[in-house]
C-alpha cells in the first residue's frame, strides 16, 4: 500500500525521471541484466562454432525483421502475458500456479470442440469467435479450480496438483488429436499429422490491423485491457485485499470474516481462466488447428513471466514482451542459423537468472 | 552486588537510528561479572535494540562497547558468541523434530556426532544450574518452559561471559518463572554477567542487583538497589506518577497501576497466582485499596447494581435475569482432533455491561473457549446464545456480524496481517463497508483509521505504515480498536490482551475495555494475570482442566478461593 500511496506523490516527477533513465536504477539495472545475458549468449554461440553475424541476423529477422515476425512475436507476448496475469492474481494469495500448460491445453480442447463441432461458426457476428474464447477461459478456469478445490478440501499443495493436472490435460489433448472419433481430422493417412481440422474462418480471431501482412490479432487489445483490470483489482478492490490478506495470514483473514476457501478457489479459477483464454487465442488467432504439441511451453514461459513481473501487471506486460521477442528470435536462430537449441535455452535461463538477480540487487539498493 | 574496577561489558554512549526514529540515544551502562542487570522499559523503549546491538544483530551508529576492557563491536551473532556473549531470544530457534541433544549439536559439533558425550554435558549443566532438561526428549513434545531451558543450556554450553535474556518470562507459567529466576541466580553466581530484559517488576525486585530503565531510547533511571525503589523505577519507565494519577480519580490508570504495584509488593511470597492465593488474604494495603475500588460497582455502569454480582448457575451466585444476559453458554463441550476433552460442560452467563474474568493457569481450556466463541473451533456439544440468538458452529464472519468482537490470544497469527498497513488492519473485518464504485475507498479507510488512531491513542507516523512496524502495545491497541468499533458490538471476548505489554499499554487496554463495558458491552476476559483480573473484572470464573471451577466477585478477599480453584480444589 505504501507504494500505491507514494505513487501519487511521485506522479508529477514521473516524466522527468522517464527522461533520465540513468537516474532510475529500477530501469537500467534490468535492462543491463538482459544485455549482459545476451552478450554471454553471443559468446556461447561463437563457442558453438556458429557465425555470430548469421546468428544475430537470424535472431533479428525472426524477432522483428518483418511485419509478420513482429506480429508473431507480439502474439506470443499476448499469450504469455495472459498466463502471467493469471499467475500474479493467484500469487497474490500466495498460490503458485505452475499448471499453465495444462490450463492452456484445456482451453485449446474446449475452443476447438466448440469451433469445429459445437456450432460456434453459426453464431451471429463476432460471437462466432468470442464465445469459443470464453468457453476456453471457462475450461482453463475449471481445470485450475480443481487444484483450488483440492487445496481447500484436503490441503494438497497447489504446486504439485497443478503440475500433475497439467500432465493429464496435455496428454488428454494428445489423445484427442490421435483419434478420429475425437478431434483428429476425419481424413487421415500416413502423410497427415495428428491434428484437428482447421477451424472455420468465422471463428478465427480477427487481425488487429486488417489488410496487413501481420498476424497480430485482437488479443493484443484484450490483453492490455485485462492487464489494466488486473492492476486495478489487485491494488484497489476488496477482492485484491482479500487475496493479499489470505496470502499473508490465513488465520487472521479468517478471523476477520474473509471466506478463505472461496478466495482460494476463485484465485485458482482466475489463474486457470487466464491460461485457458491464452489457449483460446493461441488456437483461434495463430495455430487455427489443434496440434499434438499445442501448449508448446507457453504455460511454463508464462509462469516465468509471472514470476519475473514481481506481482505487477506492468511487470507482466514488460516481461511478456521480452519473452515474446526472445522466443521468436531464438526459434529463428535455431532454425535458420543452426544454433543448437540447448544454447537458446541457456540464454533464456541466463536472462531469467540475471533479471531475478537484479531484482534482488535493486531491493538491496533501497 | 559485586564491585569490580573493570566492568564485564561497558556500553558508552551508544546510539542507533532506524530512519527518522532514534531507537537508542546516548545509552551508557556497565555490567559486572556475576551481576544480574535488569533492563526495564516500555515496549518500544529500545530494550530489544540494545540487546541486538550487544549480540551483534544490529550495529550501533554511535558510541562504543568494551568487553572485559577490550573494544567490542561484533559484526554478527557468530562473532558475539565467539567473544563470549550469548542471547536467549523471545522466539526460540529449535528444530521441533529433533531431540534436545541433536538441537544442541547443531552449530556446535564438528565431524562425527558425539551424542553420548553431549548428553553427559547437558546433564552436568542441568545439575549445575538446576535446569530440568531431558537430553533425549524430542523438542516438539516439550512445553514452552522446557524449550526455553533448552535454549539456555545451548547458551551455557559455550560457557559465556555474558548472557542476555530478552523478555524470558513472557511465555512462562508462574512456577516456571520462579525456576528461571533461580537459574539466573545460579548462573550469575558462577561469574557470568546476566542482562535480564523484562517489564515485570516482581522479577526485578526478586533478582536484579542493578537496574537500568530505558524510556524512548534514553536511560531514564538507574538503580543500585532496585528492590527498594520499585516506585521510582515504574515512574521512570512510564514517565508519570502512577499513584498521583490514581488518586486523581482516573479509575483505569489507578487500578491497573495498583495491580502492577501489587505484583511487585507480593513478590516476597513465591510468585504466581496460585502461590499468591495461598498467601494470607491480608494483602499489602496498596493493592488491597486498588482492587477494592475495582470491585465496587462503577457508578456509571449501564446495568443495575444487582447485575454486578450476578452470575451463572454456579456456587453462591444468583442467576442473571434473562433480559440482561448477553452471552449465555450452555453445556459447552469440545473434544480436539485426538478426542481429548478440552472443554467440559461449560455454563456461563455474562450480563450487559459486565466484565467477567476467566482466571486459571494457562492451558486449562481458556484458549479453546475463546476459539469456540470466535468461530475458530466448533463445539462438540452444547452451544451458546447471544441475546437469545442461538449460535455455535457459525463461521467467524457470522459471529462478527452477530456482534462478537474478539481480541485473539495470538495477535500476530490471528489478529492482524503484519505486512499490510495499519489502516487496513484497523478495518480488516469491515472492509466491505469501505467500498465505492466496487473498489476499496482508500480515502475513507484512511479517515476511519485516523479516527481510530486518535480515539485509541495508537502511535504511528501515518495510517499507511506497515502494521509490523508498530510496537507491541500499539499493535494490541489497534486490534482492540478494530474489535471495539464493530457496529452493533454486544460481546467482547479478549484473550490475554495484555500479554507482553508494558504498564502504560496495559492501562490503556483496560481503560478501553472498561469504557466499552460502561457502554453496555458484555466482556469476557481471559488472562493469566490474576492481579489484573482482580482490578478490572466485576466477577471471576476459574477454569481448570476444561471446566469452570466456580464463580465469585473479583475481590481480593477471594484470592484464597480462587487460588484453590486454580489448583483444582473444589472450594
Amino acid at each position: 500500500m505504501t507504494t500505491l500511496a507514494s505513487a501519487g506523490a511521485v506522479r508529477g516527477a514521473r516524466w522527468a525521471t522517464w527522461l533520465a533513465p540513468a537516474r532510475r536504477p529500477d530501469l537500467w539495472v534490468p535492462v543491463s541484466a538482459v544485455l549482459l545475458a545476451l552478450a554471454v549468449g553471443l559468446v556461447l554461440i561463437a563457442a558453438a562454432g556458429v557465425s555470430l553475424r548469421e546468428a544475430i541476423a537470424a535472431f533479428a529477422d525472426g524477432a522483428w525483421g518483418s511485419p509478420y515476425s513482429i506480429g508473431a512475436s507480439l502474439n506470443r507476448a499476448v499469450a504469455l502475458a495472459l498466463v502471467g496475469l493469471g499467475f500474479i492474481v493467484a500469487h497474490r494469495a500466495n498460490l503458485t500456479n505452475v499448471g499453465g500448460e495444462g490450463q492452456i491445453a484445456a482451453g485449446g480442447i474446449a475452443s476447438t470442440t466448440l469451433c469445429l463441432y459445437g456450432g460456434a461458426a453459426s453464431l451471429p457476428g463476432p460471437f462466432a469467435w468470442i464465445v469459443p474464447l470464453l468457453v476456453a477461459a471457462l475450461a482453463g478456469g475449471l481445470w485450475g479450480s480443481i487444484a483450488g478445490f483440492l487445496k481447500v478440501r484436503i490441503g494438497t499443495n497447489e504446486v504439485i496438483s497443478t503440475l500433475l493436472l497439467s500432465f493429464i490435460a496435455v496428454w488428454a489433448l494428445y489423445g484427442c488429436v490421435q483419434s478420429t472419433n475425437l478431434l483428429r481430422q476425419p481424413m487421415t493417412n500416413s502423410a497427415t499429422l495428428p491434428e484437428s481440422l482447421e477451424i472455420p474462418d468465422r471463428t478465427k480471431v480477427p487481425p488487429l490491423i486488417p489488410d496487413l501482412d501481420m498476424p497480430l490479432h485482437l488479443g493484443a487489445i484484450v490483453c492490455l485491457v485485462a492487464a489494466a483490470v488486473v492492476a486495478l483489482v489487485l491494488a484497489r478492490s476488496l477482492f485484491g485485499l482479500r487475496l493479499r490478506a489470505v496470502g499473508l495470514n490465513p488465520p487472521a483473514a479468517r478471523r476477520a470474516g474473509m471466506p478463505i476457501g472461496a478466495t482460494v478457489m476463485l484465485a485458482m479459477f482466475i489463474a486457470g481462466a487466464f491460461a485457458g483464454l491464452a489457449g483460446g487465442f493461441m488456437l483461434q488467432g495463430e495455430q487455427l488447428a489443434l496440434k499434438a504439441r499445442f501448449p508448446s511451453g507457453y504455460g511454463l514461459d508464462g509462469l516465468v513471466v509471472g514470476l519475473l513481473a514481481r506481482g505487477t501487471a506492468k511487470g507482466v506486460l514488460a516481461s511478456a514482451l521480452l519473452f515474446g521477442f526472445l522466443r521468436s528470435g531464438g526459434i529463428a536462430m535455431e532454425l535458420v542459423a543452426g544454433v543448437p537449441s540447448a544454447i537458446v535455452l541457456v540464454i533464456q535461463g541466463l536472462v531469467i537468472l540475471l533479471l531475478a538477480g537484479s531484482a534482488w540487487w535493486l531491493e538491496r539498493l533501497k | 552486588m559485586p564491585e569490580t574496577a573493570e566492568a564485564l561489558l561497558a556500553i558508552e554512549g551508544v546510539g542507533k537510528r532506524f530512519g527518522a526514529l532514534a531507537a537508542l540515544d546516548d545509552v551508557s551502562l556497565r555490567i559486572s561479572a556475576g551481576e544480574i542487570h535488569g533492563l526495564l522499559g516500555e515496549n518500544g523503549a529500545g530494550k530489544s535494540t540494545l540487546c541486538n546491538i550487544v549480540f551483534g544483530v544490529h550495529r550501533g551508529d554511535a558510541g562504543e562497547m568494551r568487553l572485559a576492557g577490550a573494544p567490542y563491536r561484533p559484526a554478527g551473532p557468530a562473532e558475539a558468541l565467539r567473544a563470549g556473549v550469548a542471547m536467549v531470544h523471545q522466539h526460540f530457534s529449535l528444530v521441533p523434530d529433533f531431540s534436545v541433544v541433536d538441537n544442541l549439536l547443531l552449530g556446535q559439533a564438528h565431524g562425527f556426532l558425539r551424542r553420548r558425550e553431549f548428553a553427559a554435558r547437558v546433564t552436568q549443566l542441568s545439575e549445575e544450574f538446576g535446569l530440568a532438561v531431558r537430553p533425549h526428549a524430542v523438542v516438539q513434545d516439550l512445553s514452552v518452559g522446557e524449550r526455553q531451558r533448552v535454549e539456555i543450556v545451548k547458551c551455557l554450553m559455550r560457557r559465556p561471559r555474558l548472557l542476555v535474556l530478552d523478555e524470558p518470562t513472557a511465555v512462562l507459567l508462574p512456577d516456571e518463572i520462579e525456576g528461571l529466576l533461580g537459574v539466573c541466580e545460579r548462573v550469575a553466581r558462577s561469574g557470568c554477567g546476566i542482562v535480564l530484559v523484562t517489564h515485570k517488576l516482581a522479577e526485578i525486585r526478586r533478582t536484579a542487583h542493578r537496574v537500568t530503565v530505558l524510556r524512548l531510547g534514553k536511560v531514564a533511571a538507574r538503580s543500585e538497589a532496585p528492590a527498594s525503589e520499585i516506585d521510582r523505577l515504574v515512574h521512570a519507565m512510564i514517565g508519570r506518577d502512577l499513584r498521583a494519577a490514581g488518586s486523581a480519580g482516573a479509575a483505569a490508570i489507578g487500578d491497573v497501576a495498583g495491580a502492577a504495584l501489587a505484583l511487585g509488593a507480593s513478590a516476597e511470597a513465591p510468585a504466581g497466582p496460585i502461590a499468591s492465593a495461598a498467601s494470607p488474604v491480608g494483602a499489602p494495603s496498596r493493592s488491597g485499596a486498588a482492587a477494592e475500588s475495582a470491585a465496587a460497582p462503577p457508578s456509571t455502569s449501564a446495568g443495575s447494581p444487582s447485575l454486578r454480582v450476578a452470575a451463572a448457575a454456579l456456587p453462591d451466585a444468583p442467576a442473571v435475569p434473562p433480559s440482561a444476559a448477553v452471552l449465555r453458554i450452555e453445556g459447552l463441550g469440545l473434544r480436539d482432533a485426538q478426542g481429548v476433552r478440552r472443554l467440559d460442560g461449560i455454563d456461563l452467563v455474562v450480563g450487559r455491561g459486565e466484565i467477567v474474568g476467566i482466571a486459571g493457569v494457562e492451558g486449562n481450556g481458556q484458549s479453546e473457549l475463546v476459539a469456540v466463541l470466535s468461530g475458530m473451533a466448533s463445539a462438540s456439544e452444547g452451544g451458546f446464545r447471544l441475546e437469545q440468538q442461538a449460535l455455535g458452529g457459525q463461521s467467524p464472519r457470522a459471529l462478527t456480524e452477530a456482534g462478537i468482537g474478539v481480541v485473539p490470544e495470538d495477535r500476530h497469527r490471528d489478529g492482524c496481517v503484519p505486512a499490510m498497513s495499519l489502516a487496513l488492519n484497523l478495518v480488516l473485518n469491515q472492509l466491505p463497508r469501505f467500498r465505492r464504485f466496487g473498489l476499496v475507498d482508500r480515502a475513507a479507510v484512511r479517515r476511519e483509521a485516523l479516527v481510530r488512531m486518535q480515539a485509541f491513542d495508537i502511535r504511528a507516523a501515518r495510517p499507511d505504515v506497515p502494521f509490523a512496524s508498530l510496537s507491541g502495545g500499539n499493535q494490541q491497541k489497534a486490534v482492540l480498536a478494530r474489535e471495539l468499533m464493530l457496529p452493533g458490538l454486544k460481546l467482547l471476548v479478549a484473550a490475554q490482551p495484555t500479554r507482553g505489554l508494558d504498564v502504560g499499554a496495559v492501562e490503556a487496554i483496560y481503560g478501553h475495555i472498561r469504557a466499552a463495558a460502561r457502554r453496555g458491552v458484555a466482556v469476557l476476559l481471559a488472562s493469566s494475570e490474576l492481579d489484573e483480573l482482580l482490578a478490572v473484572a466485576d466477577r471471576l470464573v476459574v477454569m481448570y482442566r476444561g471446566r469452570l471451577m466456580g464463580s465469585c466477585a473479583a475481590a481480593p478477599e477471594n484470592r484464597a478461593r480462587i487460588g484453590a480453584w486454580m489448583a483444582g480444589h473444589a472450594a
